[in-house]
């Protein structure tokens, strides 16, 4: 065990982040660049392969793909009839889903919205609820005609005005959670238990759904995970959202590599991309960082406010033309001039 | 009409509007078709835009089809007949609406059938023939509806590439540079659109005898193993061909350049030996055998930049040396010298070099099925297997080439033009003209009647051993090309050499005599390996290492003053600096930043 443990042990000066940069970077070539796979429902289908890939790593605060996996607690997980009872209190249904076409009457100051019948019986929703809601959200008197259809009369008669209110009840959420995007009931076939798919990531607001289990729950969005659970969340997720897009591709790269990466974005508290804004453009050494990208102006802000360079990393030193401070070139003697005196060997 | 207004563009302007867009488009076609309108405008209608687009102007590419006419080709049977006779033409069917040009833009309204039987009422035109799909060149290779396309695009790709006879008068011309293959042969397997096009008469490979074998591992990944008798008695000899020109140059101020050889005193005079080939007028003799730094045409040119005090010795002796010189790893014999004068008087001499490029090993080889091959091993005749008959292959190809790639084509023509040698009359390739099992079965046939193996597969006997293999091997006849990728000009060493004056860093290129460049991810190579010192060595010592000398006190830069023998601070005036060594690039940089008036400072640490 002790010698498991040695070979298993990084030694001192052995450069981790470059290993793990070309064990990321190299089979990053290999990918193909927009696989097409068709696992899960069509609506939850998610960046995969290199563009993902890129996203984490580039810390983008949207995901392309925002998928939320919630897992239901006791009866909710076991029951078909409560686990959709939480879906639908999920699952995101906005008002231009549930209305077909939209007749403004500029005159009057009224807005007509023909509502597809079909979508609201998909949605259990009743032309009358979504009336009360409309009247609610604009203060306005609402009417539903005898074709189930919804009249709003609004105060003002403005072109512009109706217009804007109109287009803005169209982004209205009528049912579910805000954010929470369309969400789809799983079943989980080794265990029969119930989850569900959500193609969003307002995992605070799904969090306060009566049978969401607090637990469980997770998101592919970073940015979300760290709101939500901190930075510790944020960190795990990366890993495992690198974890698993490599699998995908059945491309090994050792979980350590991407744990180092994903530390060296959150290190800080905040998630940090690699690149000219984040870890790149972080960097101490003037010189490493004009080396990179936008070298006048580090040049001249290091001009600017006399910075110096104390040449403690790699880039610089290669630079000037000095030994690495890694690897071979990271141990020296440790012992002073004075003290060469005293171990003077007799004649 | 119900009043629509369909507008009509003439070469993207609008020049009005029609209201029936199908009856004035019909219109347009038969006024074309009937000789009325120049057979060069093309007209489409849109429906999506509801526009019709009327082009008459250049740089469009377009294409002749049959016209078809309720449901038959209007190049009739009859027609047909008269054009085998030779009593028309295809200027005659283009003038008499049999046949038309289409553009780009009015095909999206043609529905074109690819055969006759395929013809419907809805048909407009109909295709000459279905190889048409691949272009011309395409389809000068046999087989290529077996091949995968990429494949295919590949080939035509090498057909460029190869040498063979360009130009019937290449000893009269003087191309820069050319290739000319000793043996060129026209192929045994050709297509129609290659007679049609009479290419065999610049035929540009060798039919040889190809066995799909490996050898001792020498054919591995897309090497070739050449019989080495076969190279001595010619195949894939050729000869290289390279011009060099110069001209005597007339200057503001009445100077001009002179051929001659150039006196001693010439500013950049190489030396005695480079010019000892030239004959009296300074210009190389024919026949002359020349090699890297050889003058071929000697030249004085006036100095760059004139001074002051031109005295009573004359320009003659500050004349500068501009001879043109044979460029580093090039050799030959000098094949022919030109000597002309332009149109505004100016002699002009072109030598042309010629040199032997007999195949050898890194030489590139390619069928006509995208398969090429770097040859490997010139293998001797007697180590060789051979067949049963005495034949030794010309080439040993790798049989693991073949699935992966999809080259059936490659198979096919193999065991063709072995049918083709064994019957001794050339076979035809053109794709989509017989099924291949219709074509496996003539070649079976002819190959069975020689007494072979239907399949092509012969037993080969191992030439060291003299024992028959247990497996069969197919053994077949290849057209193949040469290529003018060829180790010889590409080849370069260099241990040490040229550095850059900017940054005392090496050059690059061969032309250059330059370095191989240590870059980005061989640096970082080297630093996930944590070899400090080998990174140190390749990018300092190896590269552009220098010695600075830096102040202790204020951190600039000194000098070493050679009259009063110390080392001085400019800024400072301190005597006792340090020598530090540092990358020449990093000390253009801190040059760079002080020309703009930044002050960067260097402290030292011991």
């Amino acid at each position: 065990m002790a010698q498991n443990k040695d070979k298993n042990t990084i030694e001192y000066g052995e450069p981790v982040g470059m290993l793990a940069a070309q064990s990321l970077g190299e089979p990053g070539t290999q990918m193909i660049l927009r696989a097409f796979h068709f696992a899960g429902i069509e609506s939850t289908i998610a960046t995969s392969g290199l563009p993902r890939i890129v996203e984490l790593v580039d810390a983008r605060k949207k995901p392309e793909t925002p998928i939320t996996f919630i897992y239901l607690t006791g009866e909710y997980k076991r029951s078909v009839g409560k686990a959709e009872q939480t879906l639908k209190k999920v699952s995101e249904v906005r008002m231009g889903i549930v209305v077909r076409r939209i007749l403004e009457n500029f005159s009057k100051g009224i807005i007509k919205l023909v509502l597809d019948a079909q979508v609201l019986k998909a949605n259990e929703l009743t032309p009358g609820q979504l009336a009360q809601k409309v009247a609610k959200k604009l203060d306005a008197r609402t009417k539903v005609d005898k074709d189930g259809n919804i009249l709003v009369k609004l105060k003002t008669k403005k072109l512009t005005e109706v217009r804007s209110t109109s287009v803005k009840l169209m982004k209205d959420v009528v049912q579910g959670v805000e954010g929470a995007g369309k969400a789809v009931l799983q079943k989980d076939p080794k265990t029969g238990e119930f989850y569900i798919i959500a193609a969003g990531s307002n995992i605070g607001g799904i969090m306060d759904i009566e049978g969401v289990d607090k637990s469980k729950i997770y998101t592919n969005d970073v940015f979300a995970m760290c709101r939500q659970f901190g930075i510790e969340a944020a960190r795990n997720t990366l890993v495992r959202e690198l974890d698993t897009t490599l699998r995908e591709q059945k491309i090994n790269v050792d979980k350590r590599h991407l744990m180092l990466i994903a530390d060296a974005m959150t290190y800080s508290g905040t998630i940090k991309g690699v690149g000219r804004h984040g870890l790149s453009g972080q960097k101490q050494s003037v010189f490493a960082k004009a080396a990179y990208e936008e070298t006048v102006k580090h040049l001249v802000n290091a001009a600017a406010f006399s910075e110096v360079d104390y040449m403690r990393g790699v880039t610089e030193n290669i630079l000037v033309g000095k030994q690495i401070p890694l690897g071979t070139g990271s141990v020296h003697l440790a012992i002073k001039k004075e003290d060469m005196q005293k171990v003077k060997p007799k004649k | 009409m119900d009043g629509k207004k369909t507008y009509v563009y003439l070469n993207g302007k609008a020049i009005g509007y029609i209201t029936d867009p199908a009856k004035f488009v019909y219109e347009v076609r038969s006024a074309r078709r009937s000789g009325k309108i120049s057979g060069e405008i093309n007209v489409a209608y849109s429906d999506k835009l509801d526009s019709i687009n009327i082009n008459t102007d250049r740089g469009r590419i377009r294409k002749p089809y049959l016209i078809v006419e309720n449901g038959r080709s209007r190049l009739t049977p009859e027609l047909n007949e008269r054009m085998k006779k030779k009593e028309i033409n295809f200027s005659y069917l283009l003038r008499n609406g049999i046949v038309e040009y289409l553009d780009a833009e009015e095909e999206e309204n043609a529905l074109v059938a690819i055969d006759e039987s395929s013809i419907t009422n809805a048909t407009t035109h109909l295709e000459f023939d279905l190889t048409a799909i691949f272009g011309l060149s395409a389809n000068l290779a046999p087989y290529a509806e077996h091949n995968a396309i990429a494949r295919q695009a590949m080939s035509v790709n090498y057909m460029k590439q190869s040498e063979g006879l360009y130009a019937t008068n290449f000893n009269q011309r003087f191309d820069s540079r050319t290739y000319v293959l000793f043996y060129p042969q026209a192929p045994l397997i050709t297509t129609v659109p290659y007679e049609a096009l009479d290419v065999k008469r610049h035929a540009s490979g060798q039919n040889l005898v190809v066995a799909l074998s490996t050898y001792y591992g020498y054919n591995m990944a897309d090497a070739l193993v050449i019989n080495k008798a076969a190279v001595d008695r010619g195949v894939g000899r050729s000869m290289f061909y390279k011009s060099y020109t110069d001209e005597e140059r007339r200057y503001p101020g009445g100077q001009r350049d002179r051929f001659k050889v150039p006196p001693a005193t010439s500013e950049g005079y190489m030396g005695e030996h480079a010019y000892s080939k030239l004959s009296e007028d300074g210009i190389i003799e024919p026949e002359m055998a020349v090699d890297e730094g050889d003058v071929l045409i000697g030249k004085v040119a006036p100095p760059r930049f004139l001074e002051e005090n031109i005295g009573a010795s004359g320009l003659e002796e500050r004349m500068r040396d501009d001879s043109v010189v044979l460029k580093p790893g090039e050799n030959g014999v000098v094949d022919s010298v030109l000597f002309t004068e332009t149109p505004g008087a100016t002699r002009t001499v072109k030598v042309r070099i010629r040199s032997l490029r007999v195949p050898e090993k890194g030489d590139k080889f390619a069928s006509r099925h995208g398969q090429k091959g770097v040859l490997a091993l010139l293998a001797n005749p007697e180590d060789m297997p051979f067949t049963e008959s005495g034949i030794v292959p010309d080439i040993l190809l790798n049989p693991l080439s073949i699935p992966s790639r999809l080259t059936f084509g490659h198979l096919l023509e193999e065991i063709a033009g072995k049918a083709s040698a064994l019957s001794g009359s050339i076979l035809d390739g053109t794709a989509f003209t017989e099924s291949g099992k219709d074509r496996l079965k003539k070649y079976g046939e002819i190959l069975t009647q020689a007494g072979f193996d239907v399949h092509g597969d012969e037993t080969l006997y191992d030439g060291m051993t003299g024992r028959p293999f247990k497996a069969k091997i197919f053994v077949g006849v290849t057209y193949y090309y040469r290529l003018y990728h060829m180790v010889s000009n590409k080849m370069q060493v260099r241990s040490r050499g040229k550095v850059q004056i900017l940054t005392h860093q090496p050059t690059e290129g061969k032309a250059r005599l330059g370095a191989l460049r240590f870059g980005e991810m061989e640096r970082d190579a080297l630093v996930g390996y944590g070899a400090s010192l080998l990174l140190k060595e390749r990018m300092l010592d190896q590269s552009d290492k220098t010695a600075v000398l830096i102040c202790r006190q204020c951190g600039g830069m000194g000098y070493y003053d050679h009259i009063k023998r110390i080392q001085t601070c400019p800024m400072c005036g301190a005597s006792a600096l340090a020598e530090v060594e540092i990358s020449y690039a990093f000390k253009v940089l801190l040059d760079e930043i002080r020309s703009m008036h930044i002050m960067p400072t260097v402290k030292l640490k011991d």
